[in-house]
């Protein structure tokens, strides 16, 4: 036990040195959902700071308390994790969903002291001791304290995942904010946005950056982890992130005789037959090596700090860019390596006609992913046209990613094709309501243990924080939110959040879960959040999406119908800086269904789609535990 | 019926006997004629083996219950009982001699999958026999008796092949000197001396290239019908470059060998590749090599594998269980912290390098003006994730710098860090490795990553003598790459290349480093390509027709550029005009092509397409079973029909 206790004292020391760092960017905090607002306002960015750290530093108060909640939020997804970690493969998924949407609702600015209460008392509710009280043997003791120190560190683990908003701009002019971790690839991006738009789905849809400074567009690919290269985006970065398709991205599995068999006068492949495609592609991808197109010809290539581009003659290989040099054969021996794609990406450029006098519009870049700016480290090429352009880019594609590339497109296809997902989501979204018991004991244990650390902090006295175990149901999605605060970073985004009406936006994020009580369809949407993290907003997305920029409103009424507390709720919410007593009403409504599945865990996930959010509470418990304590630490904080 | 006298020579009578001369008819069959000249010679043996060989014919009289009258044998046939079954020297790809017993008398093909079979190379249709370059004998050349390895007792290739659970033939087990003898196939040779390379290596044009497959043996007839003598040397090499369904468990041999062949042919320049490309090739080698020598061919054995395995889910849990214990640990992640120099050229001074306390944590070096100021603000932090990471190291000059390029929004940053000496460089060297990986220090390979630094740069100390081939400390760099750039750089200019290029390869296991190299190697555009001058018909000039797995393609001989592809799948068929000795090919839309071969028979062209047919129906489910009369009935011409 004397392990466990220090480990939370760090952990509270931690904690602190935090909130210490939060003073100065108070305000920057919230990221609103653009979406509410159709105007004509510009979406600029999203993404924040590099790390978790820095982004805490800009946080308020207010902040911390919606950080408090998103941590236990990501507890509670942990400890799903963590119990049923033989069947996550899926792993990344299981934080992330929950913390996205409280994200909505605590990014704002006003204080929710009120929430984090009603967070609280749900933790605090939801603990039911199940296996505690079972045995009581020394080794059953034992066993416990394993568990609860794994726990622990996993918890710890969670809480240095690294995560990002981004909003995500859209081709129809609208865009969407989501909350990404560091452990979701891109696919789960797309597949997110695939949940929150109406678009057709197919597999040319891609997530691409742009720099305006570079005027460069890169489409992500699907295996990538989205947070990392964004994370090297400068705080001030007019860098965006868009959802689109993107013609491209796999039409080298659609035809690929137009890059293997290029030389070849294009009309006469045109036809090619459905096998020999198959055929070609099994040869190039699924031998012991990826065969990278021979692709060879004339480029034009930006010398090194100069303002000239010479032509030179290029040849891609399997080990990166080269060229022959002048009077020199095209023979292996003779090539001169320009670059080897470890460490770079390749970049569709724009409009370099003008910016760095390029013979043609259509070049591409090599670079650095951290590198931003103009610099002699990027590899400038241009080419004739833009297919041979396509050629290229697609060509250095294949020999940078190789199978996984191929893997890749296939995903996407069965993906598009749509179907299997919702199946295993809900398996697994059953499967994890079990998780919550094993820690029962902990948090009794964690209790006593960050009390003491507070108050060496110097921070105030302890006040007990009132447990309403009921409301935690409505409220508990809102937790997870806090977390992405820190993103606000950019100044131009955070003005234009307080543009936006923050009511709207936690109606959304509070009313998800009711919306998918009415609506039958959604039941897939739950087993994506205790699941699937990159889904932040599963069940939200059919709203955003009908609800839309302008219809808020009509949200609300929806799980009105279904339940009362909706309507309340929001308010509370938005009140909340000013008004604790509101959230009181919220609670209600769910608390019944809570109580009811309480007792019995497992039934509770049999329940229909609402109780998806349910679930990840039941899991947070021994997380809420001690996160309660530092809850209470925080609490004293602030009084003092 | 009239009966006339055959005269048959007996080998076992000595070369000087006279032949046996035996009354017979016409209508004695073959079994009773050896039984004989069996009974005539009064020796008692094992004649199973044996068969009789008609010289003139060049043919084996295989058919016991054939008459005399019926293979068409007179008075004035000379016969010779002889056995199949006769000792061959081979020469591996690894360049090993192996002398063993072959069979003379069944087609090239089986008695190669005979070979393969004794050896435990799996898929051995890919495999094949050729002539040795002919050695012009400069001045009497010191006959240096090479190393032979003498597995002529193991038991012939035609009866079942008995083997241990290792997948190792039983019978290599039974001597210290088989297994010595399996090991030196299972197991890569040690690097080879620079001059042994140099001596092996030709300038190769490509019709040089294309006149090594002229020396093919004819797949479909046996090794005495093509002049093939008892204790002659053939090369075994791998011809078809389609490798089916390697599984590194049970093909520990095919991958050696393979590795092996792979190694020559990029040492001695018979597929170019590029600098970059020779310096990972000649990374891999020395990592195999390396690894070679501790793991022998432990790992050719399941049983270990298992064990290994074990081993390993035991070490993962282990860490599971302690995982606790060591995250409070990183608490007190380890650290390095030292005074070394720093030196940035980006800034236009000449201050050259200047003394800081630095520490490296995670993956973050930071520097403060002295070691009492560290607990200060440091005056720079770099993170090293992502960032490139290059030696400038001389041993000699005990010049110790690491070279980083720290990637920021605005370009690379370049930065030189000194060290004292060796020991510090090769930690932080192996800090700044992993950390440009995203690795911290407390990651498992950091000591491991140290290891290897301190060998490499053993590399260096040891002044190369140009003859040392590889031993477990030091290597010549020369060793490792081809002619070409033995001259271009000196050992100590490799050694950094050579390095850079180690640090991607160096935490893999012995299989993995194997099948890199051989992925690199697939990957090169001229892989798997095999070369023969050929005429085209109506043309005027010899061109050269490259053979692939999946295409044809002519190349221009004087400029060496690929005028024209033809993929297989879009052939219709091909026929060879054995009398005039061309090729022609009909493939969709109505093209034909035609062609008479100049350097290699037209049967080998005939063979190489016909085989890469043969080989693109092996389906993945019947893996082992060898559909041998598919194969002549696509390589063999007309003799097969």
């Amino acid at each position: 036990m004397d392990d466990i206790d220090a480990m939370f004292s760090d952990m509270l020391q931690e904690m602190d040195l935090l909130t210490q760092s939060l003073g100065e960017e108070a305000e920057s905090a919230p990221l609103p959902k653009p979406s509410t607002i159709p105007g004509p306002q510009e979406m600029n960015f999203s993404v924040g700071f590099t790390d978790f750290n820095a982004s805490l530093h800009n946080l308020e108060d207010n902040d911390l308390d919606a950080l408090m909640a998103d941590l236990v939020a990501d507890i509670s997804a942990t400890e799903e994790k963590f119990a049923t970690e033989k069947d996550t493969s899926k792993g990344s998924a299981p934080v992330a969903p929950i913390p996205s949407q409280p994200q909505s609702n605590f990014s704002l600015p006003a204080s929710n002291d009120t929430s984090r209460h009603a967070t609280f008392s749900n933790s605090i509710a939801a603990p039911p001791p199940p296996p505690a009280s079972k045995p009581s043997k020394d080794e059953l003791e034992e066993q416990v304290k394993a568990d609860k120190i794994k726990l622990a560190l996993e918890k710890l683990k969670e809480a240095k995942v690294k995560k990002l908003v981004v909003k995500v701009e859209i081709t129809d002019g609208s865009s969407k904010t989501l909350m990404v971790d560091e452990r979701q690839t891109v696919r789960d991006v797309i597949d997110n946005l695939f949940e929150k738009t109406h678009c057709d789905c197919n597999v040319d849809w891609s997530v691409c950056e742009t720099n305006p400074d570079l005027q460069t567009e890169r489409g992500f690919e699907d295996h990538e982890n989205i947070v990392e290269p964004l994370s090297t985006w400068t705080r001030d970065t007019e860098n965006k992130v868009i959802f689109q398709e993107k013609k491209d991205k796999y039409e080298v599995f659609r035809n690929p005789q137009n890059f293997y068999m290029w030389k070849k006068e294009k009309q006469s492949l045109k036809d090619m037959k459905e096998k020999d495609k198959e055929q070609l592609l099994e040869e190039n991808f699924c031998g012991a090596s990826v065969i990278v197109p021979d692709l060879e010809g004339v480029l034009y290539l930006k010398e090194d700090g100069k303002k000239s581009w010479k032509q030179r003659y290029f040849l891609l290989r399997a080990s990166g860019l080269y060229y022959s040099p002048k009077g020199k054969t095209k023979a292996s021996r003779d090539l001169v390596c320009l670059v080897q794609f470890d460490n770079v990406n390749v970049y569709y450029c724009k409009e370099y006609r003008i910016k760095y006098k390029a013979p043609t519009d259509h070049c591409f870049i090599l670079k650095h992913p951290q590198i931003q700016k103009e610099s002699q480290y990027i590899k400038f090429l241009c080419c004739d046209d833009e297919w041979i352009m396509t050629l290229w880019v697609t060509g250095i594609r294949i020999a940078k990613y190789g199978k996984q590339l191929y893997d890749n497109h296939k995903a996407a296809v069965r993906k598009a094709a749509g179907s299997a997902t919702w199946a295993n989501r809900t398996i697994q979204a059953s499967s994890s309501p079990s998780t919550p018991s094993p820690t029962p004991k902990a948090k009794a244990a964690n209790g006593h243990a960050p009390q003491p650390a507070v108050e060496t902090k110097g921070s105030s006295n302890q006040t007990s924080f009132p447990p309403p175990p009921p409301s935690m149901e409505t409220l508990p999605p809102p937790p997870p939110d806090p977390m992405l605060p820190p993103p606000p970073p950019a100044p131009p985004s955070t003005t234009k959040v307080n543009k936006f009406p923050p009511p709207p936006q936690f109606p959304q994020s509070s009313f998800p879960p009711p919306p998918m009580d009415d609506l039958p369809p959604p039941p897939p949407p739950p087993p994506e959040d205790s699941e699937l993290p990159p889904d932040f907003l599963p069940p939200p997305p059919p709203f955003f999406s009908s609800c839309g920029g302008e219809a808020l409103p009509p949200p609300p009424p929806d799980p009105m119908a279904s339940l009362p507390p909706p309507p309340p709720a929001p308010q509370n919410f938005a009140s909340s800086g000013g008004a604790p007593p509101p959230p009181p009403p919220p609670p209600p409504p769910p608390a019944p269904a809570p109580a009811a599945n309480k007792p019995a865990g497992s039934i509770r996930k049999v329940a229909p789609p609402p109780p998806k959010r349910t679930t990840p509470q039941l899991a947070a418990p021994s997380g809420g535990n001690l996160m309660s304590e530092l809850m209470t630490a925080m609490q004293k904080k602030r009084t003092q | 019926m009239a009966s006339w006298d055959l005269s048959v020579s007996v080998e076992e009578l000595g070369p000087d006997a006279p032949p046996l001369k035996i009354s017979v008819t016409s209508e004695l069959h073959i079994g009773g004629v050896i039984l004989k000249v069996v009974e005539k010679s009064q020796i008692k043996q094992d004649w199973s083996d044996h068969a009789l060989w008609w010289e003139q014919k060049q043919q084996w009289l295989l058919k016991p219950s054939w008459t005399l009258d019926k293979c068409g044998i007179h008075a004035d046939a000379r016969l010779c009982l002889t056995p199949q079954h006769k000792p061959l020297r081979l020469l591996l790809p690894s360049g090993n001699t192996l002398r063993l017993k072959a069979c003379f008398s069944s087609p090239v093909f089986r008695c190669v999958t005979g070979l393969c079979k004794l050896l435990n190379i799996r898929h051995p249709e890919e495999l094949s026999l050729l002539w040795p370059v002919e050695k012009k004998k400069k001045k009497k050349e010191k006959d240096v008796e090479e190393e032979l390895y003498d597995i002529t007792r193991a038991p012939l290739s035609s009866s079942v092949i008995p083997k241990l659970a290792s997948g190792m033939p039983a019978f290599f087990a039974e001597t210290p000197e088989t297994e010595a003898v399996y090991k030196m196939l299972a197991v890569s040779q040690p690097a080879p001396a620079p001059e042994t390379i140099a001596k092996l290596y030709r300038s190769t044009t490509i019709t040089e290239k294309a006149h090594i497959n002229s020396r093919w043996l004819d797949s479909s007839r046996s090794l005495l019908q093509q002049g093939v003598k008892e204790n002659d040397k053939l090369l075994l090499r791998y011809k078809y470059y389609t490798f089916h369904d390697i599984t590194p468990q049970t093909d520990a041999v095919r991958l050696t060998q393979l590795y092996e062949q792979a190694r020559w042919a990029i040492l001695l320049e018979e597929i170019e590749c590029t600098e970059e490309e020779m310096m990972v090739f000649a990374a891999l080698q020395y990592h195999i090599g390396k690894v070679s020598l501790t793991e022998q061919f432990m790992a050719s054995c399941p049983a270990m594998d298992d064990l290994d395995s074990a081993l390993q889910c035991l070490e993962v849990k282990m860490e599971g269980e302690s995982s606790a214990d060591d995250m409070l640990e990183t608490m007190t992640a380890p650290e390095l912290h030292d005074y070394l120099k720093i030196f940035r050229p980006k800034r236009l001074t000449l201050k050259g390098y200047k003394q800081y306390w630095f520490t490296f944590k995670d993956t973050t070096i930071s520097y403060f003006k002295s070691k009492e100021e560290s607990c200060k603000e440091p005056i720079q932090q770099m993170n090293l994730k992502g960032c490139e990471v290059a030696p400038d190291v001389s041993v000699a000059g005990q010049k110790f710098c690491i070279r980083l390029l720290i990637p920021g929004p605005e370009g690379m940053n370049e930065v030189y860090l000194r060290c004292e000496h060796e020991q510090q460089y090769s930690r932080w060297m192996a800090a700044c490795r992993l950390a440009s990986k995203g690795k911290t220090l407390a990651d498992s390979s950091f000591s491991s990553e140290v290891q290897s630094i301190q060998s490499f740069l053993a590399m260096q100390k040891t002044t190369p003598s140009t003859n040392t081939a590889q031993t477990d400390e030091s290597i010549n760099t020369h060793s490792l790459v081809s002619p070409r750039y033995q001259k271009k750089y000196k050992p100590k200019q490799l050694t950094p290349r050579i390095l850079e290029a180690y640090q991607n390869v160096a935490q893999l296991s012995l299989t993995d480093a194997i099948q890199k190299f051989l992925q690199i190697w697939q990957a090169l555009p001229d892989f798997g390509l095999s070369y023969v001058v050929v005429r085209f018909k109506g043309c005027r000039k010899d061109e050269v027709l490259g053979i692939a797995n999946n295409r044809l393609i002519r190349i221009d001989l004087s400029v060496g550029d690929v005028v024209k592809t033809w993929r297989y799948n879009t052939m219709r068929q091909w026929n060879v005009n054995w009398d005039i000795k061309q090729v022609a090919i009909e493939f969709d839309g109505n093209v034909n092509i035609a062609f008479s071969c100049v350097t290699a028979d037209c049967k080998i062209v005939h063979e190489y397409i016909g085989g890469y047919i043969f080989m693109s129906t092996r389906s993945r489910e019947q893996s082992n079973t060898l559909n041998e009369e598919l194969f002549h009935k696509l390589t063999g011409g007309h003799e097969a029909l």
